[in-house]
């Protein structure tokens, strides 16, 4: 494929920048000093043996935590110190590890809530149902089907989302995370908990994503995934950088090789 | 051409039946309503239930246990201080009709705006979560109650406000009006007036309320209800949004709570209790957590309970003494609603109701099933 969004060393300007990005939690740097950048249109893996920082990292982009030091620049625009939906608005949106779904909600309408800030009704137009009310929710419902199509999820439209399989739960995640209509997408091991098959179809997600213009930061253990798919490849340990690269290059580095067969002699 | 317009019309048509149908079960509720006063006279004389007296305080309760409901069933967060903005909004209206000489519907207008506007005030208990905001709530519901006691300048303390104009409609006079049915004039209009004029309002609330619930905002009080993290995450203003639930549902027992001081003319601080933040809860709960019609069945229940066992002697001579005096034991009797419900009908009567109609499927949970380990 020849998307000219494909970055093509640094002629493109930074979607996302972290810059010295740290965290401590009692004593314990989950992360420490972290910058790197994103370009518009990329698909970067970050990667790391367990208790890395990861998450805590994109706890940190998404103010969810606020870093003790440090700032990150989506857009031009320093970001730390939003509010979480309000950075969701500017166009960061994330899954979560442990899923994280409305179960109690339905397929659909998990897919709502993430328009929701693409929709104005509030209470007393909601109340009366006001014509344009009425229309946002037509428009809602639409939105939803065309993204649960992307997803192959539109069969379980109306089906509780806690009754989902493991394997669909997790693509609603990413479903519910698109329809806040991201430039970027942090997704937090997608794969976990997949099979095979469904992880091949969620590599397949991500390249449509791609091709929609959507930048993709991907935290994931699926090693074959990961250098399948990505661009780019940041390999944290112990809340630090230690490579960062093409995928090729990660897969040489001694660091790297060290800081996972440490991790798996424990 | 003149076969689309027909078409169209017929479509039209077609759409109006399917409403009518999706919205059965609250049609069929409000011919019920409407056409109560015509036997209630009967079954007032024979079994000494005076439902359209009964149904008038229902009514009240309904608004502020719907109220409730959005705060706890849809968005979660659990309250024990309806019974404070029930009592700021019965306050208001009384004073505001009694001392001031407001007609009542303007007095009942501010006890909406003053229950909210003390809502806006406290809102920064909502930071809290779970039990603790239920402790923070319940603080609350005893502080206003020993300010409607103490304040005595202004709310006569104990001796109560009697006197209270009597709630009516706006402009018009009481004597003199007539209802069809109303055969004797000694009949009360009054009350048949108040108890048409409150359904017209709890009718209104519920569906405003049943029409929020099922939209944008509704979704977002779901959602946050589920996943806080979540539901920021994907955008909403978590905090606000709470904030907002949490004044409707102020507004909605303050308006409960004016209508209800102009309903029966006298008050005192000790109708405004943490017992009755507590009976709300009980119609909630019973009714059903995020069911906008189970507040009708949970008011029902709870207002319907103390009027039948006062009847009870009426009904057999040798009822036993310690009977009658409800309110003593008016706790113990809730507290068992509360814990039955919660274990054998979790859902509530409404959803239970309607499980067995739709679903032919029994209401009931044994308790004593193990379920899977999840
Ligand atoms: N809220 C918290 N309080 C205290 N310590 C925390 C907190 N969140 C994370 N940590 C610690 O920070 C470190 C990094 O955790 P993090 O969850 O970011 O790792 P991770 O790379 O996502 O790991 P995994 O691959 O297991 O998901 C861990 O040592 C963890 O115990
Ligand atoms: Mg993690």
């Amino acid at each position: 494929m020849s998307r000219e969004s494909r970055p093509d060393g640094g002629a493109n300007v930074a979607l996302l920048e972290a810059m010295s990005l740290t965290k401590t939690f009692g004593g314990l740097a989950a992360v420490k000093d972290v910058s790197f950048k994103v370009e518009s249109g990329s698909i970067k893996a970050i990667i790391g043996p367990n208790g890395a920082g990861k998450t805590t990292l994109y706890d940190l982009l998404t103010g969810i935590y606020l870093p003790d030091e440090g700032s990150v620049v989506f857009q031009g625009r320093d970001i730390v110190g939003l509010a979480t939906h309000e950075i969701t608005a500017l166009g960061i949106a994330r899954t979560f590890q442990t899923i994280r779904l409305f179960p109690e909600m339905t397929v659909i309408e998990n897919v709502m809530v993430g328009l929701h800030h693409h929709t104005r009704a509030g209470f007393v137009k909601s109340a009366f149902r006001a014509p344009s009310a009425m229309r946002e929710e037509a428009w809602m419902r639409e939105e939803s089907l065309r993204i649960l199509d992307i997803a192959g999820l539109e069969m379980q439209a109306d089906n509780l989302a806690g009754s989902l399989p493991f394997g669909q739960q997790r693509l609603l995640e990413v479903a519910r995370a698109l329809a806040t209509k991201p430039r970027i997408l942090l997704l937090d091991e997608p794969a976990s908990g997949l099979n095979a098959y469904e992880t091949s179809e969620l590599g397949e997600i991500i390249y449509r994503l791609r091709d929609m213009g959507v930048t993709v930061i991907l935290v994931e253990h699926d090693m074959g995934l990961v250098m399948r798919i990505s661009h780019e490849v940041l390999v944290l340990d112990y809340g630090e950088i230690i490579a960062e690269g093409t995928p090729d290059e990660i897969k040489g580095d001694p660091r790297v090789i060290e800081a996972y067969l440490g991790s798996e002699l424990d | 051409m003149a076969g689309e317009k027909g078409g169209k019309e017929a479509a039209a048509g077609s759409r109006f039946l399917a409403l009518l149908k999706r919205n059965r079960a609250l049609l069929i509720f409000f011919l019920f309503i409407l056409v109560m006063p015509l036997w209630a006279e009967n079954v007032y004389k024979t079994i000494s239930l005076d439902f359209v007296f009964i149904m008038r305080l229902v009514g009240v309760y309904t608004i502020a246990a719907v109220g409730l409901n959005l705060l706890m069933g849809y968005a979660g967060q659990v309250s024990l201080g309806q019974g404070a903005f029930f009592g700021i909004g019965a306050y208001t209206s009384a004073l505001l009709t009694l001392k001031a000489g407001f007609p009542v519907w303007v007095g009942i207008a501010l006890a909406i705006a003053v229950s909210a506007l003390f809502g806006i005030l406290v809102a920064p208990v909502l930071r809290l979560k779970g039990h603790y905001l239920a402790m923070a709530t319940l603080g609350l519901a005893i502080i206003v109650f020993v300010f409607l006691r103490e304040m005595t300048w202004l709310t006569e303390g104990n001796f109560g406000l009697s006197g209270i104009p009597s709630l009516n409609l706006p402009f018009t006079s009481i004597t003199g009006f007539d209802l069809p049915f109303i055969k004797d004039k000694a009949q009360r209009p009054e009350l048949y007036l108040q108890f048409y004029l409150i359904w017209i309002i709890v009718f209104a609330a519920l569906i405003l309320c049943s029409n929020l619930v099922r939209s944008r905002v509704g979704r977002s009080m779901r959602a946050l209800h589920q996943s806080e993290v979540a539901a920021e995450a994907m955008g909403v203003n978590v905090s606000a949004q709470k904030i907002k639930v949490f004044v409707l549902s102020a507004a909605l027992g303050g308006l409960a709570g004016g209508i209800y001081a102009n309903l029966q003319g006298y008050i005192d601080p000790n109708m405004f209790t943490i017992t009755l933040s507590i009976s709300v809860l009980t119609m909630v709960v019973i009714g059903g957590m995020e069911s906008i019609w189970g507040a009708v069945a949970g008011a029902a229940v709870i207002t319907f309970l103390p009027k039948m066992v006062e009847a009870i002697p009426k009904w057999v001579g040798d009822a036993p003494k310690w009977l009658e005096r409800y309110s003593n034991y008016e706790g113990i009797v809730f507290g068992l609603i509360l814990v039955l419900t919660m274990i054998f009908m979790p859902s509530g009567i409404t959803k239970g109701l309607s499980d067995l109609v739709r679903l032919r499927r029994s209401p009931f949970v044994n308790p004593f099933r193990r379920k899977a380990v999840e």
